[in-house]
């Protein structure tokens, strides 16, 4: 695997006698995106609140490309860009003087950087309106654009999709995958819907009640599955479930009129063709593509996932 | 340094660019140009005694109050003081002066309360403020210390007491010129002092005047810069240092008989006593008061800084 970019060891968080995170040890690599996935109240905010230094740790370390965030504060935070939560801005100020206002804070930030971030966001047009007047989604982009001012090596975007329609999801997966392969930066997406970030993210961590139950590379999960998940809708569709299991043992339940069924991807076509020989009317077959998560259904347990 | 000046810069943008705090400085320029309006009849009030017979007006006018004086013994005290002054004039010579910019800007030193007022604001804002956007969680996750952010915002606080303070010195001193005009660039008057009349520079008065009220200005704001930093919370803060702003002296005055009531705050604030050798309380010095000054002045900051610092900054 690549270069490290952020280092969680053993991070723990005690407010009062509660125990809201419990030693939380996970790493992000360069140029990957990772996701980080929980029911509400798992943990999650609160774990970035820490990464990014807005928290203090109970015990354990967070480490920037090898910077502690307890011992070297300033070289740390750095490397880090990030937006928490809502993306709130100064409602007062138009998004220009917003982005002016972070990029007086940090070291290097040049004119050009700046109308560099505002072109890849987007934002051209509406950047000398008032922030008080965007909506969520512009404020959304005015939220990246300001967490990428000082090009740091770990991005970080708390519930990036929160309020934003399917057009706007789309773009943001876009920018988020491009600056992961063309810059190498590393990004961590929380979100508490799974089937939102899916697709723009190379590993998912799974949180809840504050510990990390399981981390699972995207890609490997349909890889690893033997069998998928198909359905298919047939007429007569007693006589398909009685041919299925005949023919290949494989027990199919009806649903609305519709069989259910998991088989190897291989065996689909053969599956279809037996059927057609046996004159059922085939109207549909569909892949049911939703294992990972599936998968995440059965870690948590009950059904959290919104 | 460099990148606190940066902060500073930050920190004044986002004070100035609301309308809210240009409002504070229209209400300033509307109040001055109302009192020059006032003031108008105590400048028609000297002209008598603009011309060469200014000796004979001052004595005739002593003979009318002691007439006056004789008919009724209701403003004894206020016909009294009036003979000493013109007799004052009269013994050493003085012609009495006309009323011009310098004694306008002198008499406008209770504004400086009104300045208070809106640092107080400001002060309870600047970091309450940055909670209630939202905005605290950007603006910390930055490679810079949050004691040289807070320390931006407490400088901040300072610079705009300092501006706005110019601009009642200035804009009362312009509007001043344009009413009543201006004679001579170091004006002197006859005021009362703790030992009778004298004759003072208008403008050491107007120093001393203002300067002294800086005092409570200054422990007021950090005051309010305090009690927002500990609960995020603006209106909270204004609210506590207005009424311990105006109720102070009354404070003072219920705990007078007890011993420790000279540790009170506010029973320090007030250098006057000093200059007219009156202190509110026996035992009490300058250095006294200035030591109980700096104490609380190192506790307000240090209480913010602990809590500004130390603090998470969790959901709301």
């Amino acid at each position: 695997m690549s270069e490290t970019a952020m280092e969680l060891v053993n991070v723990q968080k005690t407010i009062g006698n509660k125990e809201i995170i419990r030693g939380l040890s996970f790493e992000i690599y360069k140029g990957e995106v990772f996701g980080f996935i929980g029911p509400n109240g798992a943990g999650k905010t609160t774990t970035i609140r820490m990464m990014v230094g807005l928290m203090g740790l109970s015990d354990g370390d967070v480490q920037i490309l090898g910077n502690s965030i307890h011992s070297d504060y300033k070289a740390a935070i750095q490397e880090v860009g990030a937006i928490v939560e809502n993306p709130e801005m100064y409602p007062f100020m138009t998004g220009k003087q917003n982005l002016m206002h972070y990029a007086r804070m940090m070291p290097g930030v040049t004119k050009e950087r700046i109308r560099e971030v505002i072109a890849l966001v987007g934002l051209e047009k509406p950047i000398n309106d008032k922030a008080g007047k965007y909506s969520l989604g512009m404020r959304q982009r005015l939220g990246i654009a300001q967490a990428l001012l000082h090009e740091p090596s770990v991005l970080i975007l708390d519930e990036p999709t929160n309020g934003l329609d399917p057009a706007g999801i789309r773009e943001i997966r876009r920018y988020i995958r491009k600056l992961a392969e063309e810059e190498n930066v590393a990004v961590i997406i929380s979100s508490h819907l799974l089937s939102e970030i899916e697709q723009m993210c190379d590993r998912i961590g799974l949180i809840k009640n504050g510990e990390m139950i399981a981390i699972q590379d995207v890609d490997a999960t349909t890889a690893e599955t033997t069998t998928v998940g198909v359905e298919i809708e047939a007429a007569p569709v007693n006589q398909a479930a009685e041919v299925l299991n005949k023919e290949y043992g494989i027990n199919a339940t009806i649903n609305n009129e519709r069989l259910s069924l998991h088989v190897e991807r291989e065996t689909i076509p053969k599956v279809v063709q037996t059927l057609v020989g046996y004159n059922v009317q085939i109207y549909q077959v569909t892949m049911v593509k939703s294992t990972l998560e599936d998968k995440f259904f059965d870690l948590i347990g009950e059904n959290t996932i919104e | 340094m460099n990148n606190f000046f940066q902060l500073l810069i930050n920190e004044q943008i986002k004070l100035y660019i609301r309308k809210s705090t240009w409002t504070m400085y229209i209400l300033i320029a509307a109040l001055v140009i109302g009192l020059a309006f006032i003031s108008n009849y105590a400048a028609d009030q000297t002209e008598k005694y603009q011309d060469d017979n200014w000796r004979q007006t001052l004595q005739d006018e002593n003979k009318e109050t002691k007439e006056d004086m004789e008919q009724e013994n209701m403003t004894q005290n206020f016909h009294s003081s009036r003979i000493e002054k013109n007799n004052f004039y009269l013994e050493n010579d003085i012609q009495p002066r006309n009323y011009d910019t310098w004694q306008f800007v002198m008499e406008n030193k209770f504004l400086l309360s009104l300045v208070s007022l809106l640092t107080i604001i400001v002060a309870a804002g600047i970091v309450a403020n940055e909670f209630k956007w939202g905005t605290i969680k950007l603006l910390l996750i930055r490679p810079i210390t949050r004691t040289k952010i807070l320390a931006s915002k407490y400088v901040s606080v300072l610079l705009f007491a300092l501006f706005t303070l110019l601009f009642v010195l200035i804009f009362s001193w312009v509007v001043g010129a344009l009413f009543f005009g201006v004679s001579g660039m170091d004006p002197h008057i006859v005021l009362r002092q703790s030992e009778g009349y004298a004759h003072v520079s208008i403008i050491e008065q107007i120093i001393k005047g203002y300067g002294l009220q800086l005092v409570t200005l200054v422990m007021m704001a950090t005051f309010a810069f305090m009690i927002s930093t500990i609960f995020r919370q603006s209106s909270l803060a204004i609210g506590i240092a207005i009424f311990l702003m105006l109720s102070g002296n009354a404070i003072v005055g219920f705990f007078s008989n007890y011993n420790w009531a000279k540790y009170i705050l506010f029973a320090n604030t007030d250098m006057n006593q000093y200059i007219n050798g009156s202190p509110m309380f026996e035992g009490m010095s300058l250095g006294f008061s200035i030591t109980v000054l700096v104490v609380y002045y190192v506790i307000f900051l240090t209480v913010s800084w602990v809590f500004f610092t130390k603090r998470d900054v969790a959901g709301h």
